[in-house]
Formats: C-alpha cells, sequence, structure tokens
C-alpha cells in the first residue's frame, strides 16, 4: 500500500490512447506540454488528463486508509473544416470507446461526454469536438 | 485545544469476544448510550424527581463493500444472519489514532443493510446492540 503514482495512471490513460489512435488510419495525437504543428486540414487528437477532487473514503490516517482521486480526461478532436462532421464523429466513436466504463489497472473510467462540437475551434481553421470523461481510483495507504 | 476528525476514528471486533481486529474500510460509527429513567417525585411535590435505572447502547457501522476476507470484516457484515447468536462479540469504537479514547463493550450485531447503487461505491451498514457493562475510555 502507497501513495498514488501520478505518473503511472497518466500512463495508462495517454498509453490507452495511442496505442488505439496508432492503428490505421493512424490519427496524431499530441499530449499536454507537448509542441505540435498540425498540418493544415489534417485529422489529429489533444489530449489532456488533469487529477482534480481527492476525498477521504475511509477511515484511518496515513497507514491502513484509503482515498479517492478523480481526474479528468478531455481529448479534442480535429478535422478538416467545411467537409461535414463524419470523419470527426468516427474518431470520437473510437476515443469513446477506449474508455466508456472500462476499468484498467484499478482507474475506473466514467461514461465520457460527447463528441461536442466546439463552437470556436482552437487552433481555428479546423471542425473541433471534444470528448470529456472522469476516472477515479483509489488510494490506499 | 485538541479537536478530533472522524477520520481518527476507527471499529475493531471480534465474534469469539476475545482478541479484536480492525474492520476495514470503515467509514463511520455512531452509537448512542441510553439510560432508563425512573421518576421517584414525593406525593406533593412541585417538581419531579428521576433516578437512572438500566443502562443500554445501540449503533451502527458503516462501511464500504472490499471482499475483505483476511480479518474480522467477512464476520462482521454477515453477523446479522447468524441464527445463534449469543451477543458475547467484543467492540471497540475507536475516537482517535492512538487507541487510547475508545468505547468498549460486547454486544451483536442486530441487522445489516447492503446497498448497491450505479455509480456509487458498494456500503454496509451494520446495526448493534450492546449486552452488557459499557466501558467509555474517552
Amino acid at each position: 500500500m502507497a501513495a498514488l503514482d501520478l505518473n503511472a495512471i497518466r500512463a495508462i490513460v495517454e498509453g490507452r490512447l495511442a496505442t488505439e489512435l496508432a492503428i490505421v488510419p493512424v490519427i496524431p495525437v499530441v499530449f499536454h506540454n507537448v509542441a505540435y504543428t498540425p498540418t493544415p486540414g489534417s485529422t489529429w487528437a489533444q489530449c489532456s488528463v488533469s487529477f482534480s477532487n481527492n476525498n477521504y473514503l475511509t477511515m484511518g490516517s496515513t497507514a491502513g486508509a484509503s482515498n479517492s482521486v478523480i481526474g479528468v480526461i478531455v481529448v479534442n478532436i480535429f478535422s478538416a473544416k467545411g467537409v461535414g462532421s463524419g470523419a470527426n464523429l468516427t474518431v470520437g466513436k473510437r476515443v469513446r470507446d477506449l474508455y466508456n466504463r472500462i476499468v484498467v489497472s484499478g482507474v475506473r473510467f466514467d461514461p465520457p461526454t460527447g463528441p461536442e462540437v466546439v463552437a470556436t475551434p482552437s487552433p481555428e481553421g479546423y471542425f473541433q469536438t471534444q470528448v470529456r470523461m472522469t476516472f477515479e481510483t483509489f488510494e490506499d495507504l | 485545544m485538541a479537536f478530533y476528525r472522524g477520520e481518527q476514528g476507527s471499529v475493531k471486533f471480534d465474534d469469539a469476544g476475545t482478541t479484536t481486529a480492525t474492520i476495514a474500510s470503515t467509514r463511520s460509527w455512531s452509537m448512542t448510550i441510553e439510560k432508563d429513567v425512573l421518576e421517584t417525585t414525593a406525593l406533593g411535590a412541585t417538581y419531579k424527581s428521576n433516578i437512572g435505572g438500566l443502562i443500554a447502547g445501540s449503533g451502527s457501522v458503516e462501511l464500504i463493500y472490499s471482499a475483505s476476507s483476511a480479518d474480522e470484516t467477512n464476520t462482521f457484515i454477515e453477523a446479522a444472519n447468524n441464527p445463534t447468536d449469543q451477543g458475547g462479540a467484543a467492540f471497540e469504537l475507536f475516537l482517535d489514532t492512538t487507541g487510547t479514547k475508545k468505547i468498549i463493550f460486547n454486544g451483536l450485531i442486530t441487522s445489516a443493510d447492503y446497498s448497491a447503487t450505479v455509480g456509487e461505491l458498494e456500503v454496509i451498514t451494520c446495526n448493534f446492540v450492546t449486552t452488557g457493562t459499557i466501558t467509555t475510555s474517552i
């Protein structure tokens, strides 16, 4: 029993997405705090993992106790502008299916929200949707 | 002034009434000690008077289901289904992590509420009553 390894959880989340989007048709994916210059008109994805609420789960101090750690995954999907939403939603389904109610190494992914269309894409020049989901893991001290 | 928070508490239990062990994943406990009141008001008195009578306790322990079986936890959550319970199980309800502030008694589990709700942790609430002496070392 030990405090959570946040990078191990991040690796689980990002690793699943990287593996999935490496399958043909390959979709480039960029993660938090990594520079990326997209090819204009291409399809690509951006993933960020954040840790948010931490809560007491059980009685106890620094040993024999459990906490709940909740995080959020946001995946932005960019595709060519002016050609409809189909290609974008195809990627969105791949992302959604990747986490929907799945438990991996103690990380429980909740049902995803989206893909929601983003009214003002950032960067501009793309059609953008966003898939968001929370996840929870338990820290056993 | 020292104050205490709920996470400093814990619960120990032994169905055989000897060596207690910690109940895993305990989320909360509560206990009420009640004393019977006997009225001793004299005829013609203006104000009532009372004396204390028999004392008994009851309460509940809420825990998160973890399928723990290596300790007393599984026995604890199944105790309500024991038809030959003699009331000799040992309980220790702790108020702090040092293990010195506690309520000690023998008793029995009278009911257990098991629940599972989509999207939430599975919680079991066990209700108990005391048998015999209650020691408050708090």
